[in-house]
C-alpha cells in the first residue's frame, strides 16, 4: 500500500485529503504543518507529499525546498495543493522542486487520478 | 482639533477626530462581527463533517456484513454522493484563509488610523507596535466551489 503524507493546517481539508485517499487503497499519514511534515517523513514511510502552501511555522514552498535538500526526497513526489493559482506562486513552487500545483478545492476523482499517475 | 492621515509631504487632508474615532470604531465592529462569522464557519463545519462520518460509516458495511436495508443502487448513489460533497466540503479552509486575511487589513486600518490620530503616525509600524498589514495579496481568488485547475510541472 503507498503512503501519502497529507499536510495541512485546516482540520477539515485534512479529512477531505484522507477520506479521498483511504478510499482510494491509499495509507495516509497527516501533518499540520511543514514542521511537522518534515518530522513525520523522516520517521515514517513516504511515498508521496500532497502539502498546502499557505501554513505557519513553515509553509508549502519551504517544506518542499527542505525536502528537496535531503537526497533521500531527491526523486519523492511533491503535489502543491493549495488555494493559490498565481503564476508567481507557482513558479516558485516549481523552483522549489515541487512535481505539480492542484488549486483548491480538489476533485476527488481527479486527485486520486493525478496521485496515480505521479506514482508511476 | 484635527489630524492628518497622510505623514508625508504630499498635502494632507485634515480629519476630524472625532470622524477617525467613529472609522476606526466601524473597522473594529466589522472585526468582531467576522470574528463570530468564523466562529459560527467553525461550528457549522464541525458538525458538518460529523455528520459525514457518520453518512461514511453507515455506507460502508463490515467485512461480510450486508448492504442491509440499501438497495445496490440506492448504495451506489448515496456513496457517490458523498464522494461529490468532498469538494463543497473545502468551503470552510477558503473561507477561513479569506476572513483572516480580511481580520488582518480592518485591525492594521483601526490601529493606524487610531495611531495617526495620535500623532505618532511618523514612527514606524513595529516602534509604534502596531499590528502588521498582511505583507501579500488575498490567496483565496475563487469566487465559486468548481474544482481547480492541476498543473504537473
Amino acid at each position: 500500500m503507498r503512503s501519502i503524507l497529507a499536510v495541512d493546517d485546516s482540520p477539515s481539508m485534512r479529512k477531505m485529503v484522507s477520506f479521498t485517499l483511504t478510499g482510494a487503497g491509499f495509507r495516509v499519514v497527516e501533518a499540520i504543518d511543514g514542521v511537522d511534515a518534515l518530522e513525520k517523513a523522516n520517521s515514517e514511510t513516504v511515498d508521496l507529499v500532497l502539502v498546502d502552501q499557505n501554513m505557519p511555522r513553515l509553509d508549502g514552498i519551504g517544506l518542499t525546498r527542505k525536502l528537496r535538500e535531503n537526497p533521500r526526497f531527491k526523486n519523492m513526489p511533491i503535489l502543491i495543493l493549495t488555494t493559490e493559482s498565481s503564476d508567481q506562486m507557482k513558479q516558485a513552487g516549481r523552483a522549489a522542486g515541487a512535481t505539480g500545483w492542484l488549486v483548491k478545492p480538489f476533485d476527488p476523482n481527479r486527485l486520486v487520478e493525478v496521485i496515480q499517475k505521479v506514482l508511476r | 482639533m484635527q489630524t492628518t492621515l497622510n505623514p508625508s509631504d504630499e498635502p494632507a487632508v485634515p480629519m476630524p477626530v472625532m470622524v477617525a474615532a467613529e472609522l476606526q470604531d466601524a473597522l473594529l465592529i466589522a472585526l468582531r462581527d467576522l470574528q463570530r462569522l468564523e466562529g459560527l464557519l467553525d461550528h457549522a463545519t464541525q458538525n458538518l463533517l460529523e455528520r459525514f462520518d457518520q453518512a461514511h460509516d453507515l455506507l460502508t458495511p463490515g467485512e461480510g456484513a450486508e448492504l442491509s436495508q440499501f438497495g445496490a443502487a440506492s448504495f451506489g448513489a448515496a456513496s457517490q454522493a458523498l464522494r461529490l460533497a468532498v469538494t463543497e466540503l473545502q468551503f470552510h479552509d477558503m473561507s477561513s484563509q479569506l476572513i483572516a486575511h480580511i481580520s488582518q487589513t480592518l485591525q492594521g486600518c483601526a490601529f493606524r488610523l487610531g495611531a495617526a490620530t495620535m500623532g505618532v503616525e511618523d514612527c514606524d509600524d513595529e516602534s509604534a507596535g502596531l499590528p502588521p498589514m498582511p505583507e501579500r495579496p488575498n490567496p483565496v481568488t475563487q469566487s465559486e466551489m468548481d474544482a481547480g485547475s492541476v498543473e504537473l510541472f
